[in-house]
Order: structure tokens, then C-alpha cells, then sequence
């Protein structure tokens, strides 16, 4: 198995979820929104697809399937709705710390009270440099948050139980619902110093929850851009054959490829327990959120004024894009992770096979 | 994981070898001077001693004994792409070999041709090339208005016109030359002839003068009722009456984009390679000044790491025979400027060191320009791949 190439369960893992977002998310998306929950009809379809089980490891619990399956199925749901994805998702973009934390059978219980619905986890990105005291600025409401991760540089801890979780509304994601915390009170559960760049790997894994899924919304958005565009007529011909607006869908297309490529690249290394994995993790994941940035920006942009109405999902997809490229520290966390690792990755090694 | 086998690897460490004791010096010293190293040139002689290994997994489908070649040339052929490029782009092509040339026999060539004019690659005594002359002075991107004419003469074909932007044709043994029946029939009256050197009415006009990319010559000419045997007819007659010969320039381009594309990865490796070095050399160890260089090259790292699995992809669908027209477009849409940005981000983490002539960075900056415009523009890019995926009409 490669970035290039997906084995025939993963296709159909592919497959399944599309099915499924095309024919049931997709068409009550608006309404989960509006109604701040998925049906539980799609949380069982979910989760039997796999969704919180896949990457983590068999001996906690899960089917062990890796990254990858992880990164495929999120975006084939994605492609339908994201807005239930980050209540469902447990241990989801906590999983880094599942996998990192040295106490195992602790992370084991934590991913299993997340993965049955009675104890959510979530994770907290601090900046190693600043020591300001961790805040949860927004979690999904559901499943009820208990377990707090906290990530600084090398850095792990776990606390337990947030006294108050304040109804948080946010820019996207309503069918997740929303808390927020100061986080006082929590009781600290263990506290951890990982080996050099260990933290960074915690972080990778979120980040590339974030950047699947975003991948997925900024298919959405181009695949609703261009047949909107190709109907809609302006000017005496569909807006889509007007060369400007064509050059930009095509670069936009280009831009979300890429980003297919260098996540599922990013996730085999993850699989493979490759060196600088979650080096390459982080930047597929950062080029990703910027394709969903621009791909649902032109969603809205080329769709004219309807695209400002909540008609369409164009603004949905707008406002997940722009909120997924801000959590667990946002990009800006992101690009200092790399930044910090950015001498010291060996680019030679792809000629080299060092690592491949 | 991007699958790499162990001849891949050993290919890429000896073309990095030779990169390192010839192409760089080489594309130094054209740069210089202007011109692109002679033929004569040893490095082109232990090229071709080596039995074109060089050449022929650069250009995939070149293979000097007319043997098939490996389904997995066009992969390996990128990664190849990108370390010779790496050393110097310039010289990279204008290794001995079949060139597009050799592209073109692979998409049009009858087999009994393709023996024929394949059989100067088996001399490994001396090194050889050929080339392919598609563009005119007044039809570049739109290959459909070349207007250099063919006639049929009796049992031989009459070709007029010019040419220019053609690699390495002043050094090739022959030439594919494109040309038409009748302008007024568009790709359909496209002929492909092969025009071998020393042929009356063939005159180079001139060499070019560039402003990088020297390491190789860019060649003009005249055909002035230059008279070629009717089997010099690429495919034969009846290739041209199923519009044969128009999809076979494209699936052409189709192979040779993404392997383009990956010279421009190369390029920006060793831009990134210089940023990288004085960071480490020149920099304070503490700073904004620093912490912004080192996002600036996360930021190119990030391009190059995304554009190089653009350009594998591409590649890796033509090795397993998968069509690949979209996916070579990507490629050749996202690299050039992205691998322009990178070499423009290096020089300003060099600042105004990287104005000087003998940091390579500045090369870098006047070489690299070209990717985007060869083997179709940025801008023919988007147009291919927005008329495969919304039906992008051709007179939009």
C-alpha cells in the first residue's frame, strides 16, 4: 500500500462512506445543523463503518487499520457532512495522545469511555514558550467532556473533569454542539515528558484529522461549484467557461489533488512509524486546510449572491473550512512545529529511500 | 509511501554522482559563458559509453538499442528528472539521447521506424541526439496554427517553413518535424516527418541566447523545400486519416509533463539546499529574523514535498498505463510556479547575498522561469484540465 495506490478494503471502505454521505448525509445536513445533532441513525452507519475505530490499535480496543483508512473514511464522510464529525469522533483527533501517552492502559480507558459515548476527550495545544495556563476554547458537546489533553512542545498531560462546560456557540460545526471551559478544577491524571519531537507527533495526528476532513469539504465545494457553474449562465455562456473563472477551478482542483496525495502520503509515513512522520503529516494537513480555505471561499465567490444564502451549503462549507484551520493551536501552531523542525529534515532522504 | 526500488535508488545515487563531478560545473561554466557545452564534450562520450543510461532514463521512451522498455521507466524517469535537474536542469537536457524526439516515434512511429532511426543510439562510440520541432515563430502553445507546409512530390515530401525552440536540434542526427497539409484543416492536416541532419534546405538560423537554462542549445531553422523520402513519413499515410497523429503529440505530452514538472522539483530542491546552508551558516541563532526564515522554509518545503507527489502520481499512472491527461496537467500546473515561488522564497532568505553571480541562486531564479512556459504553459495547463473536468469549450 502507498500514497498512490489504496488496497481493494480501503477502495471499498471508500466506497461505503460515500455512499452513505451522498445519500444521507449530504441531504440533511442543513437539519443536523439546525438541529445541533446528527440522527442517530448516522451515528450508527458511522460508527459501523468504523469511524472511531480505525486508528486506533487493536490492543486498545480498536481495528488497528491505521492512519490511512482513517484519513480516507473522514474525507468520504466529509464529502457529505463534517458538521457531526467532531462529537462522533472519539478518540478522533485525540488519538495522538492515545498512541503517545506511556501509560497505555490509562489511554486505553480514556479512548474506550470516548469510543462508547460516555466520556469525551479532547485536545488542548499550548505554546511551550508562553506557560499560560490551558483554556478549551471550543470542544463538541457530545460525548460529555471529561478528559482534557494538553500538548506543549514534548509534553503530555492528562487532566480529568472540567468543572464548568459553558454552552459555546462557534463558527461552524453546530451539529457537534459546542462547550467551552477555563479548565479550573481539573484534577491531573499524569504528566509526561516524551522523547524530542514525541509532542510534535500528538499534534500531527489532530492535525490531520483536521486536514481529512477538511479535504473532504473542499471536494464538496469544488464538485457544487462546478455543476453550479456549468448551468448557471452569464454573459451568454455558463460562468464556469469564462476563462477567468475556469483558470481558478482548475488551480483549485490541482490544489485539492495535491493535498489527496500528500495527506495519504502524510498517513502512510504515520503507519509506516516513519521519523519525520509527523513532519509531513502536519504539512500535508496545513496544505490542505489552505486548499479548503480557497475552495470554499470560491464556493461562495463564484456562486455569486445565492452563495451568501443558506440555501446552499457553499457558506457551510465556508465557515468548517475556516474553523478546522483553527484548532489545536490553528496553523499558526502548525507552522512553528515545522519551523522548528525545518533544518533538520533530511529532503535527500526520498532519493535516498531512507525512510520509504 | 512512495514505492522506490533498489535499481531507482542506485540510478538516482549515479546520476547524483555525475551531477555532482560534471553537470554542475558544466551548467556553471554555459551560464558563463553562454553557451551550451560542446558536443564533443567528454561527459556526453561517457554518457553514451555507459550505453545512454543517462538519456535513457530521462526520457523514458529513448531506449538506444530500440529494446522495449520497462513499464516502470516513467517513474523512475521522474526521480531521475529530479536529480539531474537538481544539478543542473540546462545540462540535464542536453544529455545524448532521442529527446522528444524519440517521444515522438514512441507515439507515431511505424516499428520498421522506429529500428531505422533508433540505430544510431547503438554507436556508443560517440554520442548522439535528435529532436523534435513542433513550435514557430507565430504558433507556440496553439500547436493547431503551426503553418510550416508539406506537399507530397512524387515518392517525396517538400517541407517549408521555420522553426524554433527546438532542444538540442543543432547536435541531433535527425529531427521530427512538424508540419501541415493545409492550416485550414487544424490538427487534421498535421504530418509528422523525420528530417535528418545535412538534408539540402535544412539551415539552422541560429542558436539562441536565453536568460538561463544554457546548458542546452535552442535551436531555429529554415526549411527552404527541404525534400525527405516519403517513409520518412512518421506512422504512414493511413496514420493521419483516423486523427492519429494529433492524439499522438498529446500522449506525447501526457509522458513527458510530469517528468518536466519534476525538473522543476530538483530545481527547487537545490534552491531550498542553499536556504537551508546559510540559515545554518549566516543566520543569528536566535531571532525574529530567524523564526521567520524558518517558516519561510517550512513554507517551501511544503511546496516542493506536495508538488513532487503531484508529479510521481502523474508519472506512476503513465507506468501502469492508466490515462493520465489530467493528472500530467496538475503536475505541469503546479510545479512550475510553485518551484518559482520556492527559488524566489530562497533568495530572499539570502537576501542580498543572492544577488551575486557566483551564488546559485541567482541562476536559479533566470533558469527555473522557463518551466512554466515549456511543454505547455501554466496557462494551456488550466485550460486542459478545466476542459476535462467542466467541458471547458475551445473557442471560450
Amino acid at each position: 500500500m502507498d500514497a498512490f495506490t489504496l488496497s481493494e478494503v480501503l477502495e471499498d471502505l471508500a466506497a461505503a462512506g460515500d455512499r452513505f454521505a451522498q445519500n444521507e448525509l449530504a441531504p440533511g445536513a442543513r437539519a443536523a445543523e439546525t438541529g445541533g445533532a446528527w440522527p442517530v441513525r448516522h451515528d450508527e452507519v458511522a460508527r459501523g463503518l468504523g469511524l472511531c475505530d480505525l486508528d486506533v490499535p487493536e490492543s486498545l480496543g480498536g481495528a488497528g487499520a491505521g492512519a490511512l483508512a482513517k484519513v480516507v473514511l473522514l474525507e468520504s464522510l466529509a464529502h457529505g457532512d463534517a458538521g457531526g464529525l467532531p462529537a462522533l469522533d472519539q478518540p478522533g483527533p485525540t488519538v495522538g495522545a492515545v498512541l503517545a501517552c506511556p501509560d497505555q492502559p490509562l489511554a486505553g480507558r480514556v479512548a474506550a469511555g470516548g469510543r462508547s459515548g460516555e466520556a469525551g476527550a479532547v485536545l488542548v495545544v499550548c505554546d511551550p514558550e508562553t506557560h499560560g495556563a490551558p483554556r478549551l476554547e471550543w470542544a463538541p458537546a457530545r460525548p460529555p467532556c471529561r478528559w482534557v489533553w494538553v500538548t506543549a512542545g514534548d509534553g503530555l498531560a492528562l487532566f480529568d473533569g472540567p468543572d464548568e462546560l459553558a454552552p459555546t456557540q462557534a463558527l461552524a460545526f453546530a451539529a457537534s454542539g459546542g462547550v467551552s471551559s477555563a479548565l479550573e478544577g481539573c484534577r491531573e491524571v499524569g504528566r509526561w515528558e516524551l522523547a524530542p519531537l514525541s509532542g510534535h507527533a500528538v499534534r500531527a495526528r489532530a492535525r490531520l484529522w483536521a486536514g481529512a476532513v477538511a479535504l473532504g469539504i473542499a471536494q464538496a465545494a469544488l464538485d457544487a461549484t462546478i455543476a453550479y457553474t456549468t448551468e448557471r449562465i452569464v454573459f451568454g455562456k455558463p460562468v464556469a467557461h469564462h476563462q477567468g473563472n475556469a483558470f481558478e477551478l482548475a488551480a483549485l482542483a490541482t490544489a485539492v489533488h495535491g493535498a489527496r496525495l500528500a495527506l495519504r502520503d502524510g498517513a502512510c509515513d504515520l503507519d509506516a512509524g516513519a521519523p519525520a512522520a509527523p513532519y509531513w503529516a502536519t504539512q500535508a494537513a496545513v496544505f490542505a486546510l489552505d486548499a479548503a480555505v480557497a475552495t470554499t471561499d470560491a464556493g461562495i465567490q463564484l456562486l455569486g449572491g445565492h452563495g451568501f444564502l443558506v440555501d446552499h451549503l457553499a457558506e457551510k462549507r465556508f465557515r468548517e473550512a475556516r474553523m478546522l484551520g483553527l484548532l489545536w493551536g490553528g496553523r499558526d501552531a502548525a507552522v512553528a512545529d515545522l519551523a522548528a523542525e525545518s533544518l533538520d529534515v533530511d529532503e535527500a532522504v526520498f532519493v535516498q529511500g531512507a525512510h520509504r | 509511501m512512495i514505492p522506490l526500488d533498489a535499481p531507482s535508488r542506485a540510478l538516482v545515487e549515479e546520476v547524483r554522482a555525475l551531477g555532482r563531478q560534471y553537470m554542475r560545473p558544466m551548467g556553471l561554466e554555459s551560464d558563463r559563458t553562454g553557451d551550451p557545452p560542446p558536443a564533443d564534450h567528454p561527459f556526453y562520450l561517457l554518457c553514451s559509453r555507459q550505453g545512454g543510461l543517462v538519456s535513457r532514463t530521462i526520457d523514458p521512451e529513448a531506449a538506444p538499442d530500440g529494446a522495449e522498455v520497462p513499464q516502470w521507466q516513467p517513474f523512475r524517469a521522474a526521480l531521475i528528472a529530479e536529480e539531474s535537474a537538481y544539478w543542473d536542469r540546462g545540462v540535464a537536457l542536453s544529455l545524448p539521447g532521442p529527446g522528444l524526439g524519440g517521444s515522438a516515434l514512441r507515439s507515431t512511429a511505424t516499428p520498421e521506424q522506429s529500428a531505422r532511426f533508433l540505430a544510431p543510439f547503438a554507436d556508443h562510440g560517440r554520442a548522439h541526439w535528435a529532436a523534435m520541432a513542433m513550435t514557430e515563430p507565430g504558433a507556440g502553445s496553439d500547436v493547431a496554427r503551426i503553418q510550416t507546409r508539406v506537399r507530397k512530390e512524387g515518392r517525396e515530401w517538400v517541407l517549408s517553413g521555420s522553426k524554433m525552440f527546438c532542444s538540442n536540434g543543432a547536435r541531433s542526427d535527425w529531427v521530427v518535424v512538424w508540419a501541415t497539409v493545409d492550416p485550414a484543416l487544424g490538427r487534421a492536416g498535421h504530418r509528422a516527418l523525420v528530417v535528418e541532419a545535412g538534408t539540402p534546405g535544412f539551415d539552422l538560423l541560429k542558436i539562441e541566447h536565453k536568460m538561463g537554462s544554457r546548458g542546452y542549445e535552442t535551436a531555429s531553422f529554415a526549411l527552404d523545400d527541404v525534400r525527405v523520402p516519403e517513409e520518412n513519413l512518421l506512422g504512414g499515410e493511413s496514420f493521419y486519416e483516423s486523427r492519429q497523429g494529433f492524439r499522438g503529440a498529446m500522449a506525447t505530452f501526457n509522458l513527458a509533463r510530469p517528468i518536466h514538472a519534476a525538473q522543476g522539483v530538483g530545481m527547487g530542491r537545490a534552491a531550498l539546499d542553499h536556504a537551508l546552508a546559510f540559515v545554518r551558516d549566516e543566520y543569528p541563532a536566535h531571532g525574529r529574523r530567524r523564526q521567520r526564515a524558518l517558516e519561510r522554509l517550512a513554507d517551501m518545503r511544503r511546496e516542493l514535498h506536495t508538488a513532487r507527489l503531484i508529479c510521481l502520481h502523474a508519472a506512476w499512472l503513465a507506468r501502469h498505463g492508466v490515462t493520465n491527461a489530467l493528472e500530467a496537467s496538475y503536475a505541469k500546473l503546479f510545479a512550475p510556479p510553485a518551484v518559482f515561488r520556492v527559488v524566489s522564497a530562497a533568495l530572499d532568505i539570502l537576501g542580498e547575498a543572492g544577488v551575486r553571480n557566483d551564488a546559485l541562486l541567482e541562476k536559479l531564479y533566470r533558469d527555473v522561469k522557463i518551466l512554466d512556459i515549456g511543454e505547455g504553459t501554466q496557462q494551456v495547463q488550466r485550460v486542459v484540465v478545466a476542459r476535462q473536468l467542466f467541458g471547458f469549450p475551445r473557442d471560450a
